[in-house]
């Protein structure tokens, strides 16, 4: 079959060009471009090696009655943890819309993402703020708040996401945040992270091949 | 058969030349819509510049949208430890090239709206008031679209 398509093209007006070499070298090339199409689909996410693991990390769920949740999924799904803030006009929701789509294009294999936003500005996003903006996007999300601010440390590092918040003379706030969606396993692993423009399509397939290894 | 489509140019140059005060043309102006608990939303859209650079100098909405509107820009910044940070900071202005483009969207520059007055909900739409340095004063429809 490869060799039948570099036949293809050196029968083309440019086939002069077209030397031994040359045709040795693209018949190995699209050879192996078809041997890639298929083995094991790969991760388009950021892998990081060893994966973190964050299965101790427990934070309040202020959507659950403030019970302690524990940052690891249940059997045969993914979580995907976030840290944001809920007056983040741009970063934050263009985030959990894209993984809202990714999630819906799973079809019946959504319901085996969960998701949990842990807010790094829990003086401003109170218990029902965080609860409403997570849930506006998914319907069972997690709203993680605490007002110890070493328990938020400890979880931000953990992920190795990182936050900052300082007030202003004229008492604007002003926050920075990790814009990265995490994706952990029932182990309690960092699977793969995706950063901020990572489109739906490719959280889409990456969702499949974690959900696979799941089951 | 040449002459015809001499005449057809020269038309669209004279369409072209009348379009937009000062030429500046803004395209696809939206919003997204706003969660629940949300008091801030962004608006997005492409400003294209005209035969001279300009800057947006000022954007502004009715109070029945939102108390507040700012230029802002969302960027990626380190913290002390090296960690990938993104920051949104506001902006005085935003440079429009001529004959160029400057683009509002997600993760750079956009438009914030500050204490919504109301929800921003799909089928709604509002106008922003964009005040150049040298342009004329352009009045855009935002579109508010599902996320």
């Amino acid at each position: 079959m490869a060799s039948l398509r570099a036949n293809d093209s050196a029968r083309r007006p440019l086939g002069g060009v077209l030397t031994k070499p040359f045709l040795f070298i693209s018949t190995l090339v699209l050879a192996s471009v078809l041997l890639g199409a298929c083995s094991e689909p790969t991760l388009g996410g950021m892998v990081r090696t060893p994966e973190p693991y964050v299965g101790d990390v427990s934070l309040p769920d202020a959507s659950d009655g403030e019970r302690d949740f524990l940052t690891i999924a249940e059997e045969n799904e993914i979580l995907v943890v976030y840290f944001g803030y809920t007056q983040c006009p741009d970063i934050c929701p263009t985030t959990m819309s894209d993984l809202r789509k990714a999630v819906e294009d799973l079809g019946r294999d959504g319901d085996r993402v969960d998701v949990a936003f842990i807010t790094v500005d829990p003086e401003r996003d109170t218990p029902e703020h965080i609860t409403g903006y997570v849930q506006s996007f998914f319907d069972d999300g997690h709203a993680l708040r605490t007002e110890d601010v070493a328990r938020l440390e400890k979880a931000v590092l953990s992920y190795g996401a990182a936050f900052s918040i300082t007030t202003d003379a004229d008492g604007t706030v002003e926050v920075g945040h990790s814009a990265l969606l995490y994706a952990v396993d029932s182990t309690g692993h960092i699977l793969v992270q995706w950063p901020f423009g990572t489109l739906p399509e490719d959280m889409t397939n990456d969702l499949k091949i974690l959900l696979r290894k799941e089951t | 058969m040449r002459r015809g489509l001499l005449l057809v140019l020269t038309l669209s140059a004279l369409v072209a030349a009348c379009s937009g005060g000062g030429g500046i043309e803004v395209d696809d102006p939206w919003a997204r819509t706003s969660a629940s608990s949300q008091n801030n939303g962004a608006v997005y859209m492409v400003i294209k510049g005209g035969d001279t650079a300009d800057r947006l100098i000022e954007v502004s909405v009715p109070t029945s949208v939102a108390a507040v509107t700012q230029i802002h820009e969302s960027m990626m910044t380190e913290d002390e430890d090296g960690e990938d940070m993104m920051m949104m900071q506001e902006v005085g202005s935003i440079d429009i090239p001529a004959d160029g483009e400057a683009v509002l969207e997600p993760g750079g520059f956009h438009i914030m709206l500050m204490q919504l007055a109301e929800p921003l909900e799909v089928g709604n739409e509002f106008t922003v008031t964009l005040t150049f340095e040298t342009a004329d004063q352009v009045d855009v429809t935002v579109e508010i679209r599902e996320g």
